[in-house]
């Protein structure tokens, strides 16, 4: 017996070890239970943290908080307003004589940049100085530094100096190597700066803009224009040893980046040398909750009323954790493990009934907050394209237009979303200035027969093309080739075969992808566009003919150019929003409603969940993270945390017996037969 | 074109079978052992090539234009997905559909239920079978050729051109083959033909070795010795003697990696460079649906089972095989 | 010996040189660098930006011969492609991710300490267990308990991999929660938390596999003659198995695994991935997902190398275990 027994206690020290470990499936050390710590999730690790670059949401989450900006949104006020944060007030514009503009921030005293060695470059000590208004305008040259590729440069078109600034850099550069090796900020001194950006003195900055642009305003409530100082850009070369300045920001904002490990966690910590923390410092609007808080927010939780007037931040330390995939990261949600977390198609069942939380949840003390997003979500036509674009005339309209009528944009929401989304007739979504909430678009309405008679009249019946009796192949490309997005692929392909077209899914690895946009080698692609600032400018360049992917590489991939939509657009962009520009945006959403380059689908509804711990959590709904508002009941959420996660045992001991009851006979008869 | 080449392909191998003994006696020997797993193979084969047939029009009453107009193959004449779809999730044999309960166009047909997109799981298991035979089959239609040239060429002629193979075997074999069937697919593109290339390239190493080996011993042997002295040319002594003798090696070697190529289309599929309509593919899209509540499992089911099944019986024939075949476990076993 | 591991070791060498040509082929000849760049920095970039990126990444140059350069100074007629990817991966100097810049020889640093963590107690426990229940197998061979485990073998080796993970992760980390669904620390105590399930998950994927060879061994071994003689002797059956069997079966079973021994360095793909262990393994999912060629061409390089490696350790182990072998 003695085999047998060497194997039961290997099994049973496996066991007890498994039993062991398995105490808890608590992912936090235990010390920092009691702390004031957020939990939360990413899930694509930031490409990069250069304020003057970073675009994505994932980038924001650590831009947001590590940069301020001269002006921030209004944490509860909606429609959204802009109030000042860094700079002591809302600039109004001034008019020139010439047609321009000017802006004067006014910058608050004794903001400091986070202590960083860096600023061993111009303090003897290294520690950290003060921001001047010359660090704003050193950014700002930077979004016009060609080689710095931000994605917005474009959007400061109308700075007066900026473009002959960028071209100027760009030529002397290539004139003179040693030129191009010095520090940016050396660059930018001898190349003159902007003229438009003009350094009244250590605090007053001011802007001026060759035409007027009321829009001008929300970009400097982005991190794209927040202070940088120049030495960490000098510093962070990604030279000796040291990193790049995208992987190590240095700004002034209420928390600093302390562990950055992007494919794995990611930590803020509090600064203490906030201007919003230090001692004697006025109350300044950016660094206080708002007095005046909305009765219906308290009602539902999303924010308490103790907290008015009291000076931000509450959290210690914000603590990412990388999750890839959708599942275990809501299922660690529904553990208590993080605090926030957003609805995933498969639990919604489990989660919401009948619209609200299922009685389960609330019972939890989860709350939901549901904000529809300036979004839109949309399937695109390649207007170059012979067969579906421009160059098709007549037929093309009709066409797009049948295939426009035939896509059950309800259907998909249903399907893929849970009807997390509000069905999208134009390209506009609910909370931008333009939209008409009792507009139809008949173009988006289910109709088949409908559909049928334009494709017919379109020399395509049943998908046979008259003139040759050929079927119509059309082909729908896509960069993505998980199977999970190919069955959303499916879903349009098969409304498209009710009228006979025969369209085919090319997913295609990027590289395909790309060389065939090169091309202009696609004809159907879907796409989703989220807004930078709460403005239809934002949603009508996507179809500017400047912007067209085929003549500059912009984002207007559908290629759409229709002079009348531009002349439009021009004139609508820089007004203020008054009759004349709803006038106007009337006129540019008929012109797409019949011209079709897009099927509009649906603008998407966040849902967004947070534990009874939480405090503050009301959502913003613009990609603008709230942290600093936000605190936690820590000693709540170890109760509860405890409370959820109580393991299951009885398998194992039911294992263990099995194993024994399976090997005992065995035993014992081997050693009848042996002996 | 495929179909009539594999199907002359088999009418050979059965002739070739039934006219050697050795063959015979051992086919005869699997079939007594493993009678299960050959019939589960040959209702698999038997889907596969049903699903390759497939010709345009002659459609049944009631289907549309559509249809009519597109290469249908017997499978799909069968199922007729046109017609025989529900508009979403609908369980197992249910007569509602999954959420929301309204009653379904066609209940109670769907034995293993829908999936989102209101299709029928057992035709999407089904349509599988001959992506899976294809990833296993077609690539090793391309490897076995191009392996046996190398190998037997190598082993049996020696020095420079076994120099040569060896080194090309060895450099291939040492990249990590899961990494380089990856780095091949990324470059050359997604496709059925691009993915079974790459798993050919990455594959055929492992059958050259086998064949290089069992011929550098085959040279030695007397009867070859005899031949080459009665002054049988080189390729007559390769066609009579050398491939016949090898060729029990191949057939195992060929099983295994069948089930290894299959498998790791699994994995292809979940880092999105699978082949559509896979398994791999199925399992990848079903994989999130265990979390819904109440749980969707048929879906995940369905493709686990068409794979489980068809591994398995390779698995099991190949095992089979080996114990028949191979004179070392033959002798073990008595 | 010495002149054996010499010869061994320089046929190695040629292979790495080898190998490093068909990346070449690979990931310079058929991929154009033009299409990398423009994954890396936007569509919508200037031509300036695109020009620097393929400078500072290296991808600037001509591929095969610098006939440019080559007019002025005959020792730059090397400045290309092929030279620096040669003289790069020789050197280890990895350079940066085409993804994001970050330096891959960094990266390779931090996932290496995650990858091990999971790969040394999945590949001991998983050695333990198969060998553990193949000697109980064989021990008990040809009755009930043979056949069963035989079968149960077949069984799990039939089943995609990728289920195994799916199943352990619902059933174990989401229903019965004794373990975190997913995630890693760096603290040793939390770290087995972690990597509890994992491990788990990995050792009874493998272990059908396994134990098959291994019986297949110990059954070999039990039929020889001088375990026959034992057993004249007297000797019990147990003792036959632990004394004789077990030691005798383990130069073939050490043989086995010591060519796998380097590949815990690169860490285990599906599972990193799935269970969010920030290794190499998942380091190469990403590349695979992102387009990262460097990285994905850096990772093949290391798991070739590691290859030859472990062929290398195969063969002097053997030639070590076993005087018998020549040594030719």
């Amino acid at each position: 017996m003695k085999l047998a027994l060497v194997r039961l206690t290997s099994i049973k020290a496996i066991a007890v070890a498994l039993a062991l470990a398995g105490c808890s499936n608590n992912p936090y050390p235990a010390g920092d239970r009691a702390r004031k710590i957020l939990y939360s999730s990413f899930s694509e690790a930031p490409k990069t943290l250069d304020p003057a670059v970073a675009y994505t949401t994932a980038s924001h989450i650590v831009t947001g908080n590590v940069y301020d900006t001269l002006l921030e949104y209004h944490f509860l006020k909606r429609p959204y307003e802009l109030m000042p944060a860094l700079a002591e007030s809302v600039p109004s514009a001034v008019p020139h004589p010439d047609g321009g503009v000017s802006y004067l921030f006014k910058i608050r005293d004794g903001i400091l940049f986070h202590a960083d060695p860096c600023f061993q470059l111009s303090q003897g000590d290294g520690r950290s100085r003060k921001v001047t208004a010359a660090d704003f305008a050193f950014e700002l040259a930077r979004l016009a530094d060609p080689t710095v590729n931000s994605p917005l440069a474009g959007s400061f078109a109308q700075v007066q100096g900026f473009a002959p600034f960028a071209e100027r850099l760009a030529a002397m550069r290539q004139a003179d190597p040693t030129f191009a090796a010095l520090p940016a900020h050396e660059q930018y001194q001898r190349a003159g700066g902007i003229a438009g950006v003009i350094v009244r003195n250590e605090r007053e900055l001011e802007i001026v803009l060759s035409e007027a642009k009321p829009q001008m305003l929300y970009f400097f409530a982005m991190p794209f224009t927040t202070p940088v100082p120049w030495e960490a850009v000098a510093y962070y070369n990604g030279q000796r040893g040291r990193e790049h300045f995208a992987d190590h920001p240095v700004g002034t904002g209420p928390y600093r980046l302390a562990v950055y490990e992007k494919q794995y966690r990611m930590q803020l910590e509090r600064n203490e040398t906030w201007y919003g923390s230090q001692a004697g410092m006025p109350a300044a609007p950016g660094a206080t909750f708002p007095r005046e808080i909305d009765q219906q927010d308290i009602v539902s939780k999303q924010v308490d009323g103790d907290y008015a007037g009291r000076r931000l931040p509450f959290l210690d330390r914000i603590n990412f954790v990388r999750e890839r995939e959708d599942i275990p990261r809501f299922n660690k949600f529904l553990q208590g493990y993080y605090d926030e977390g957003h609805i995933i198609k498969e639990s919604f069942d489990a989660v919401v009934q009948n619209d609200a939380l299922s009685p389960q949840m609330a019972a939890r003390g989860m709350r939901l907050d549901k904000t529809v997003e300036p979004s839109i979500f949309y399937i695109g036509f390649n207007m170059d394209d012979p067969v579906v674009g421009t160059a098709a005339g007549e037929r093309g309209r009709k066409l797009r237009q049948a295939m426009s009528l035939v896509i059950d944009a309800k259907a998909y929401l249903e399907l893929f979303l849970n009807g997390r989304g509000v069905l999208a007739q134009t390209p506009l979504p609910p909370g931008i200035f333009g939209y008409d909430q009792t507009y139809k678009n008949p173009f988006r309405q289910l109709d088949l027969a409908r559909a049928q008679k334009l494709l017919a009249e379109a020399g395509y019946r049943n998908g046979l093309d008259a003139r040759t009796g050929a079927p119509l192949k059309l082909s729908f490309d896509t960069p993505n080739t998980t199977a999970q997005a190919l069955l959303q692929y499916q879903f349009y392909v098969s409304a498209w075969r009710q009228l006979g077209l025969d369209v085919e899914i090319n997913a295609s690895t990027y590289n395909q992808f790309q060389a065939k946009v090169r091309r202009g080698a696609y004809q159907l692609f879907t796409w989703g566009w989220i807004a930078d600032f709460p403005d239809p400018e934002n949603f009508f360049f996507l179809l500017e003919c400047g912007n067209a992917q085929s003549k500059s590489g912009g984002p207007n991939t559908a290629n759409f150019c229709n002079g009348a939509f531009d002349r439009l657009y021009h004139e609508m962009k820089s007004l203020p929003n008054d009759v004349r520009r709803q006038g106007l945006i009337k006129s540019m959403l008929a012109l797409t409603e019949q011209e079709r380059p897009w099927i509009e689908l649906f603008h998407n509804e966040e849902y967004a969940l947070s534990h009874a711990w939480v405090i503050n959590s009301k959502p913003m709904g613009l990609s603008y993270p709230t942290y600093k508002y936000m605190d936690v009941d820590p000693e709540l959420r170890s109760r509860l945390q405890s409370e959820w996660n109580v393991p299951v045992r009885w398998p194992l001991y039911l294992a263990l017996l099995a194993i024994v009851a399976v090997t005992i006979p065995a035993v014992r008869t081997f050693y009848r037969e042996r002996q | 074109m495929l179909v009539v080449l594999l199907l002359a392909g088999s009418v050979w191998l059965a002739r070739v079978v039934s006219r050697d003994r050795f063959w015979r006696e051992n086919a005869s020997q699997l079939w007594r052992r493993r009678p299960i797993a050959l019939i589960t193979l040959a209702l698999f084969v038997g889907i596969g090539l049903m699903d390759s047939i497939g010709w345009v029009g002659g459609g049944t009453p009631g289907d549309d234009d559509v249809a009519a107009l597109r290469s249908r193959t017997l499978i799909d004449r069968l199922f007729q997905p046109e017609r025989i779809t529900e508009s979403s999730y609908s369980a197992p044999l249910a007569s509602v559909s999954f959420y929301g309960g309204q009653p379904l166009t066609h209940p109670g047909r769907h034995l293993l239920g829908t999936d989102i997109l209101g299709r029928d799981v057992v035709y999407r298991t089904a349509k599988g079978v001959r992506v899976a035979l294809l990833i296993g089959g077609f690539t090793s239609l391309i490897v076995i050729p191009i392996a046996l040239l190398f190998g037997v060429s190598a082993g049996y002629f020696g020095k420079r051109i076994d120099d040569a193979v060896f080194f090309l075997m060895t450099v291939l074999a040492s990249v990590p083959s899961l990494l380089l069937l990856i780095a091949l697919v990324m470059v050359m593109g997604r496709g059925t033909l691009q993915v079974c290339v790459a798993l050919g390239i990455t594959g055929w190493v492992h059958f050259c070795r086998i064949a290089r080996g069992e011929t550098l011993k085959l040279r030695e042997a007397e009867f070859v010795d005899a031949a080459r002295a009665l002054g049988v040319s080189d390729l007559t002594i390769i066609r009579r003697h050398v491939l016949p003798n090898i060729a029990h090696l191949i057939i195992i070697t060929f099983a295994l990696s069948f089930t290894g190529l299959v498998l790791a289309e699994t994995i292809l599929s979940y880092l999105g460079i699978g082949l559509e309509g896979s398994w791999g593919q199925m399992i990848d899209q079903a994989r999130n649906e265990l979390s819904r509540t109440p749980i969707i499992w048929w879906n995940l089911t369905g493709a686990s089972l068409g794979l489980f099944a068809l591994v398995l019986a390779v698995n099991m024939i190949a095992d089979a095989l080996r114990d028949i075949i191979d004179p070392r476990t033959r002798r073990e076993g008595q | 010996m010495a002149a054996y591991l010499i010869r061994r070791t320089i046929y190695g060498l040629f292979t790495v040189l080898g190998v490093l040509l068909l990346l070449f082929v690979l990931f310079f000849a058929v991929t154009d660098p033009d299409d990398i760049a423009r994954k890396a920095v936007g569509e919508r970039a200037r031509p300036e930006v695109y020009a620097l990126w393929k400078k500072n990444h290296g991808y600037d140059r001509p591929l095969l011969l610098n006939r440019a350069y080559a007019a002025a100074d005959s020792r730059r007629y090397s400045d290309t492609l092929l030279f620096d990817h040669y003289r790069r991966m020789l050197t280890f100097d990895f350079g940066n991710s085409d993804a994001d810049d970050s330096a891959i020889a960094r990266r390779l640093k931090e996932g290496m300490g995650p990858s091990l963590s999971l790969t040394v107690p999945l590949f001991a426990l998983g050695l333990v267990v198969s060998v553990l229940l193949a000697l109980f197998v064989a021990f008990f061979r040809e009755t009930y308990i043979d056949r069963a485990v035989l079968v149960l073998c077949m069984l799990t080796m039939s089943i995609a991999s990728l289920l195994y993970i799916i199943g352990g992760q619902y059933l174990i980390g989401m229903l019965l929660k004794w373990f975190p669904i997913s995630g890693f620390a760096f603290d040793p105590y939390l770290a087995g938390r972690f990597l509890a399930l994992p491990v788990l998950v990995g050792v009874v994927a493998g272990i059908g596999a396994d134990v098959r060879l291994y019986r297949t061994i110990f059954v070999e071994e039990s039929n020889r003659d001088y375990v026959r003689t034992a057993r004249a002797k007297g000797c019990g059956e147990a003792r036959v198995m632990l004394a004789h069997v077990l030691r005798n079966a383990l130069i073939p079973i050490l043989s086995n695994i010591v060519i796998t021994i380097p590949f815990l360095f690169t860490g285990a793909l599906l599972l990193e991935s799935f269970f969010g262990i920030p290794g190499l393994g998942s380091l190469t999912v990403e590349a695979i997902q992102g387009n990262d060629f460097s990285t994905l061409r850096t990772m093949v390089y290391l798991g070739a190398l590691l290859f030859i490696a472990g062929q290398i350790l195969t063969d002097v182990s053997y030639a070590l275990a076993d005087p018998r072998v020549r040594l030719t």
